[in-house]
């Protein structure tokens, strides 16, 4: 068993050649070295943070932003083993075929394969973020349908599907990766953890064929650079995350002066996250309760953690022209006296009995149209290392709401249908969406994968176009996005990567 | 013989007084002006409550044309006849945001414009 190395302590001016450098020890960066275990390859794993939170380290996060406002760049990112699975929620859910089409209705939309492509790596993705046995949409109704009613949805565009979530530990946290995963890493004999270990730039050779090195240092006591070091791999695999991987791309720029792997002005572009607009809607149970797996978590004796949330058809989405959307029950709540009249009246003409009615909100996680100027650059303040500070330019689009919009009508309409209940959309005008904005702080798109090199930063293998022997892992190789959580998908996309390398570098 | 009478008596005028009530009276039952719709209004079974609802849809047309547009459609059929065939054909009409059969909604509305 390896130890995990600190780099504050290597000699100085040390040469390290690993096989694979992988940059970033979030769940990207753990997952493809777990994959890469017991291999003859030499991996070397760069994790700028330690063990725990460091506020110092953190702050090298911070960056600016216009536009919508969005949250601070540090805040839904953080900088140690582990990355961002160190405070996610744990929803899991795969994207589904819909969501890697190229959708006519949704620009610059699709994947360079279809679902089928990572279909057989969602089983080592689900073991790894420990979300139990796999039901999702296959068997949720049967699973959940046993510890209560599944509202009755009619016929339509919306069905009932299945979040599951990454393991519970007591009423912590689901499974955080550098915890979970440090004693394997440590086990296996072909990789070193490396922590504390700042890239700081990626060298090109003079003709910018490949990679030559790394820049690397650590983070001195006195707030500047500590140690540097270098680091010289056959491979390198970028895996910090969608905006931290730009950071680096961009500043990497002495041989390609517009950044690294940017020759086509894409990197940085079309970031996306989840807008998670709380209360967008009231959805009034004639019945009353509802099922415990609406509002909260429900564990099956199987150990599968469930939530049910209501998602568009692919049907539904090709002839509304709508995105994806999952909607889920939040609390119960109140009906004003107009709530109640429409409850009143609804349910006596359909014949229903609604004595016992009770309301709940609705909130919503969203996919956002891809849009090129929602874009990730570079200021000239920099960090404690030297490297340039992001800054985010963010937008929202009032067509992104007026199409959920129509989902969610169509929500109302097979309430009704079914004679379960009714809807309120409590959203109309932009600052009504905007009023109970959430992110979900899932960085999306801005390496996006596409087979013309104009049209996108990585390959079908998310290898860096015009680079052979640099690639990205992360959800910042999504060209288009989905409404489900991404950490579950980009693992599966990263264990794809990591059969590819072992082809590749072998 | 007199005892018979007086509760007889009693029990009549209480009858009429209960009558009178009912009749004339908004205690056991709203009574509202005739209008030129009451034939659509007759659908309802809680008309207070359905023009709370209407009173939220202030796009909607004038009374004339409400119930223009909603003869066709309860002429023949029940209102829960017509609330299901236009969940089925998606007609869909918002009130304050709730999402409603296009007859509930316009018939809410109709029982707003032609007044408590």
């Amino acid at each position: 068993m390896s130890a995990f190395l600190d780099a504050r302590t290597l000699p100085a001016n040390t040469v390290l050649t690993p096989d694979i450098a992988i940059i970033g020890g979030g769940p990207a960066g753990i997952s493809l070295a777990l994959a890469l275990a017991e291999t003859k390859l030499n991996i070397l794993l760069l994790e700028s943070g330690g063990l725990n939170f460091d506020p110092r380290i953190q702050k090298m996060y911070s960056g600016a932003a216009t536009g919508v406002p969005y949250a601070a760049l540090d805040a839904g990112r953080l900088r140690y083993l582990g990355g961002g699975t160190n405070h996610w929620g744990g929803w899991c859910r795969p994207m589904d075929a819909i969501d890697f089409e190229t959708r006519d209705w949704v620009p610059h939309s699709g994947w360079p394969f279809s679902r089928k492509e990572i279909e057989p790596y969602y089983a080592r993705a689900q073991n790894l973020v420990e979300a139990g046995p796999w039901i999702y949409d296959r068997s949720g109704d049967a699973e959940a349908g046993a510890k209560g009613a599944v509202l009755p949805l009619g016929k339509g565009g919306l069905y009932t599907s299945w979040f599951q979530f990454s393991k519970m530990r007591g009423d912590v946290l689901p499974t955080q990766f550098g915890h979970r995963y440090a004693d394997d890493l440590k086990r296996a004999r072909n990789i070193t953890p490396l922590l504390h270990a700042n890239v700081t730039a990626i060298r090109l050779a003079p003709d910018a064929g490949h990679v030559d090195r790394l820049d690397a240092a650590t983070l001195g006591a006195s707030g500047g650079a500590g140690k540097r070091f270098t680091v010289k791999p056959r491979y390198t695999v970028l895996a910090c995350g969608g905006m931290e991987n730009v950071r680096l791309l961009l500043a990497s720029n002495d041989v390609m002066s517009a950044g690294l792997g940017n020759q086509n002005g894409m990197v940085g572009r079309f970031f996306a996250d989840n807008p998670i607009p709380r209360d967008v809607a009231t959805l009034v149970s004639f019945t009353g309760s509802l099922a415990p797996f609406y509002g909260s978590n429900l564990t099956l004796d199987n150990g599968a953690i469930l939530r049910a949330t209501f998602a568009p058809s692919a049907a539904f989405c090709r002839a509304k022209k709508v995105a994806g959307s999952l909607s889920t029950v939040e609390q119960a709540v109140d009906l004003d006296e107009t709530g109640t009249a429409a409850v009143v009246t609804t349910a006596i003409a359909l014949g229903v009995d609604a004595s016992g009615a009770r309301a709940y909100s609705l909130g919503c996680g969203m996919e956002l149209m891809p849009d090129p100027d929602r874009r990730l650059t570079l200021t000239g303040e920099k960090d404690a290392l030297g490297l340039p500070r992001l800054r985010l330019h963010m937008t929202l689009a009032d067509e992104d709401f007026a199409r959920f919009r129509l989902t969610l009508v169509e929500l109302g309409r097979q309430l009704l249908a079914g004679k379960a209940g009714l809807l309120r959309i409590n959203c109309s005008r932009r600052d009504e969406w905007l009023k109970n904005m959430d992110w979900g702080h899932h960085h999306l798109g801005t390496t996006r994968m596409h087979n013309d090199p104009r049209l996108g930063v990585v390959d079908a293998n998310c290898q860096v176009h015009g680079v052979p022997n640099l690639y990205i892992a992360g959800s910042g190789v999504f060209p288009s996005y989905s409404a489900s959580n991404p950490t579950l998908n980009l693992v599966a996309l990263t264990l794809r990567l990591a059969d590819h390398l072992k082809k590749v570098v072998a | 013989m007199r005892r018979r009478t007086l509760i007889a008596g009693l029990g009549a005028a209480a009858a009429a007084v209960a009558a009178g009530l009912y009749r004339f009276t908004d205690l056991f039952v709203k009574h509202y002006a005739p209008t030129p719709w009451d034939d659509v209004l007759a659908k309802l079974e809680d008309r207070e409550e359905a023009a709370k609802l209407g009173a939220a849809m202030h796009d909607a047309p004038d009374a004339a044309a409400l119930a223009a547009r909603l003869r066709p459609v309860l002429g023949k059929q029940s209102l829960a006849a017509a609330a299901l065939a236009d969940i089925g054909a998606g007609r869909m009409t918002e009130a304050d945001g709730w999402v409603l059969p296009e007859s509930i909604a316009l018939l809410s509305a109709l029982a707003a414009k032609a007044g408590g």
